[in-house]
């Protein structure tokens, strides 16, 4: 007894027809929505599938977005993206155990179209993103994991994915894995290496309610404007950093942690946000917000290094699956270079659709595409700052000396008279254990990755 | 105890489809503790455990009946992921009553009667509770309205093939007590979350859901229920009865056996069997010989 008209599921059950599509993108995030945008507006038959309840339901995300790479798929973007606040406050904070070290910067033009960075909701951000493909015609298929590849085409071409549910192939020309961090989509088709630990940092984070006059009063922003505060030397022993964002009526507040040594120093990551909430220089900030979420993910913060391969027959990984995720410390980004993939995989999947190849040459010009890009551009030239910016040295020793610099600096030792500079920060780098080549090699390390 | 099922209509040979009912809401609604502000966020809006139960109890129901189930929601258009769940699931038909509040029992119970009525369903099935675990008053409403027999609160639900429009099963009784009911269509059933879990829906069904069109139709109104003045508004404080105690000069033992009771005569047990009616008054003479009703 249906409907007049109607469609219903045991009618799409008899269809074979209703699995195949002529791709499968699996994974609802920024990339993979990018990827199936860019696809459905093509004209191919796309199935976004998400593990999740709806799109960005599981994501944890505590950053902020830049989300310009919009401005040639979405047009006026930000008109309708849902965002938190627009950052037009940026700092840098170097902590010790007492003190705190602030470069802080600020732009009115970053509250203005078309904008720079904003703190976003991700189950906002994600399901927007998603409802944009979904607009251009893909289907949007959640609560479904895809569970491994189906290779049944010539040479082990990947033609399609199989998922949780039962009679659950679907069936596909190409896939575009951006199925995370953990892409076992890559893994299975042989497209990572051996994973190594000391390629992902841990994301920890706690969501803190505040009133929006209070957010705004204590970070000194006009309404709908935030802040970004960047901080190092506030993980103790354990490599990584420390951050602050505003929302509209929340603060994100967590640390970054170096896997290995988040394992072998055997603390708990709550212990350490626990500690940077503390700090005289973010308590104030952070005073009476009430706990509302709690929440940690890994982070492929190696970079360029630790990417996969990136194409295989029928196959393309994109996003965090690729490990397209820019930690260098004065960049940390990750949602652009997502989108920035996935519109590129997007666009090269429907070029070989379009030509009937999708073998691993037919998809070759992600790749290229990535390469002439802002994507691989970014990541080959700061290459080699993740390990500089999570060497001990940076991490520890030259907060502390900067610190000390600037304390010796400001400190009026009356009747004494003031101490010269140079003279200054000599004494200081003498006592700090520092040696002056290791500061002139990292010095000449930091101009060769960020120059 | 057992309830054998009233007289009425013979059982269909060919029932009906089983309308199954799929209230729309926020799992994680979040109530601010001093102002009672509830926020929602319909991306967390699904159906509760007891409507997914009573779902697979539908699904179950209608193919040893050899019939179909069409799901049915009272809501706004997004409630209709509800309904595309059951769809996915294995239901063949679902209708919106639209609404852009769910509105209260009474209107709820008036809407899906109206749709039963519609697809004319021999059967209907609920969840005992939804999230916000309101009255659960709607079940039993629609029985009203739709004149139908009630087995409410079922903690298990059979159905036999040989016996189309029949279902047995067992309901919670206080004291942890069970009751056996047996009850022929027409008829409304609640079911606990824990009866049966919902089927893993099949890709087909999912992808086909996605596309399915949804019947939408007008809310039909409300229906009366009954009206009753509260005695009381607030928490319940029995009086205090003087009880005389035991004579003291008696020995220890005497006046612990006459405080607990231990050794008191007893009424002999009695099972009865009884129209509903019959049993209520039985119940009360009982209660009254005892000293507890007066």
């Amino acid at each position: 007894m249906s409907a007049p008209g109607s469609l219903t599921a045991s009618d799409n059950a008899a269809s074979s027809d209703a699995a195949r599509f002529d791709a499968v993108v699996v994974g609802a995030g920024p990339a993979g929505s990018a990827a199936a945008l860019v696809l459905a507006r093509r004209g191919h038959r796309v199935c976004l599938l998400e593990r999740g309840p709806y799109p960005g339901s599981k994501n944890m995300y505590g950053g902020v977005v830049y989300p310009r790479i919009l401005d040639e798929l979405l047009p006026g973007w930000w008109e309708e993206a849902p965002v938190q606040r627009w950052v037009t406050r940026r700092a840098t904070m170097m902590l010790t155990a007492d003190q705190a070290l602030t470069v802080d910067f600020r732009s009115e033009a970053w509250g203005q179209p078309p904008y720079n960075g904003a703190t976003a909701l991700r189950p906002d951000f994600d399901a927007w993103l998603a409802a944009k493909a979904v607009d251009a015609g893909a289907l949007l298929v959640t609560s479904t994991t895809a569970t491994g590849l189906l290779r049944d085409g010539p040479g082990g071409t990947v033609g399609g994915v199989t998922t949780d549910r039962p009679g659950g192939d679907l069936r596909a020309r190409v896939v575009v894995a951006c199925d995370g961090v953990n892409s076992f989509l890559a893994k299975e088709a042989g497209l990572y290496g051996k994973p190594d630990p000391a390629n992902y940092t841990l994301g920890a984070k706690e969501v803190l309610a505040l009133p929006a006059a209070t957010i705004e009063d204590r970070f000194a922003l006009g309404p709908g404007q935030g802040a970004d505060f960047e901080i190092i030397g506030c993980t103790g022993d354990i490599a990584g950093g420390g951050f602050l964002y505003t929302n509209r009526d929340s603060l994100a507040v967590g640390v970054v942690l170096h896997l290995p040594a988040l394992a072998a120093a055997g603390v708990r990551p709550e212990q350490l946000i626990a500690g940077l909430k503390a700090h005289p220089a973010v308590a104030p900030l952070v005073a009476g917000g009430e706990l509302v979420e709690y929440s940690a993910h890994l982070i492929p913060e190696g970079g360029y290094d630790m990417m996969p391969t990136l194409t295989g027959p029928g196959m393309l990984v994109a996003g965090d699956a690729a490990a397209m995720c820019l930690a260098a410390g004065i960049w940390l980004e990750g949602v652009n270079f997502a989108i920035g993939s996935g519109m590129a995989a997007g666009e090269s999947a429907a070029e070989a659709l379009e030509r009937g190849d999708v073998s691993e040459g037919g998809l070759s010009g992600y790749e290229r595409r990535l390469r002439d890009g802002f994507v691989l551009q970014d990541h080959r030239r700061l290459r080699h700052a993740p390990h500089l910016l999570l060497s001990d040295r940076v991490q520890r020793r030259y907060p502390q000396l900067a610190c000390d610099i600037v304390e010796d600096l400001f400190t009026v030792t009356n009747p004494e008279p003031k101490p010269g500079i140079g003279r200054l920060v000599r004494r200081r780098v003498a006592s700090s254990g520092v040696r002056l080549r290791h500061l002139a090699a990292d010095s000449w390390r930091a101009l060769r990755t960020f120059g | 105890m057992t309830v054998p099922a009233a007289p009425g209509p013979a059982p269909a040979a060919a029932p009906g489809p089983v309308l199954a009912c799929r209230q729309w809401a926020d799992r994680r609604a979040d109530v601010d503790p001093l102002t009672g502000t509830v926020t929602s966020d319909p991306r967390s809006a699904a159906a509760s455990p007891a409507d997914d139960a009573a779902l697979e109890c539908a699904l179950r129901m209608a193919t040893a009946w050899g019939t179909h189930v069409v799901a049915v929601t009272v809501g706004p258009p997004g409630s209709e992921a509800v309904l595309r769940e059951a769809l996915a699931a294995g239901a063949e038909r679902a209708v919106r009553v639209d609404a852009p509040e769910p509105g209260d029992a009474a209107s709820v119970a008036a809407a899906i009667a109206g749709v039963a009525g519609m697809v004319g369903a021999r059967a209907v099935l609920c969840g005992d509770m939804g999230w916000g675990r309101g009255s659960g008053a709607v079940p039993a409403l629609v029985a009203a309205v739709l004149d139908a027999r009630q087995a409410l609160g079922l903690v298990d639900l059979a159905t036999d093939p040989e016996q189309p429009g029949v279902v047995t099963g067992w309901r919670r009784l206080d004291g942890g007590r069970r009751q056996h009911l047996r009850a022929a269509a027409p008829f409304v059933a609640s079911v606990e979350g824990g009866v049966a879990l919902l089927r893993r829906a099949p890709l087909a069904g999912v992808l086909g859901a996605g596309q399915a069109t949804i019947e939408v139709v007008a809310p039909a109104g409300t229906c009366p229920v009954p009206s009753w003045t509260p005695s009381s508004t607030g928490p319940g404080r029995p009086r205090t009865h003087v009880v005389d105690g035991p004579d003291p000069d008696d020995p220890v033992r005497r006046r612990v056996e006459l405080l607990t009771g231990l050794t008191a005569e007893r009424p002999a047990r009695r099972v009865v069997r009884a129209e509903p009616v019959d049993a209520a008054h039985q119940l009360i003479a009982a209660l009254a010989d005892w000293g507890e009703w007066s």
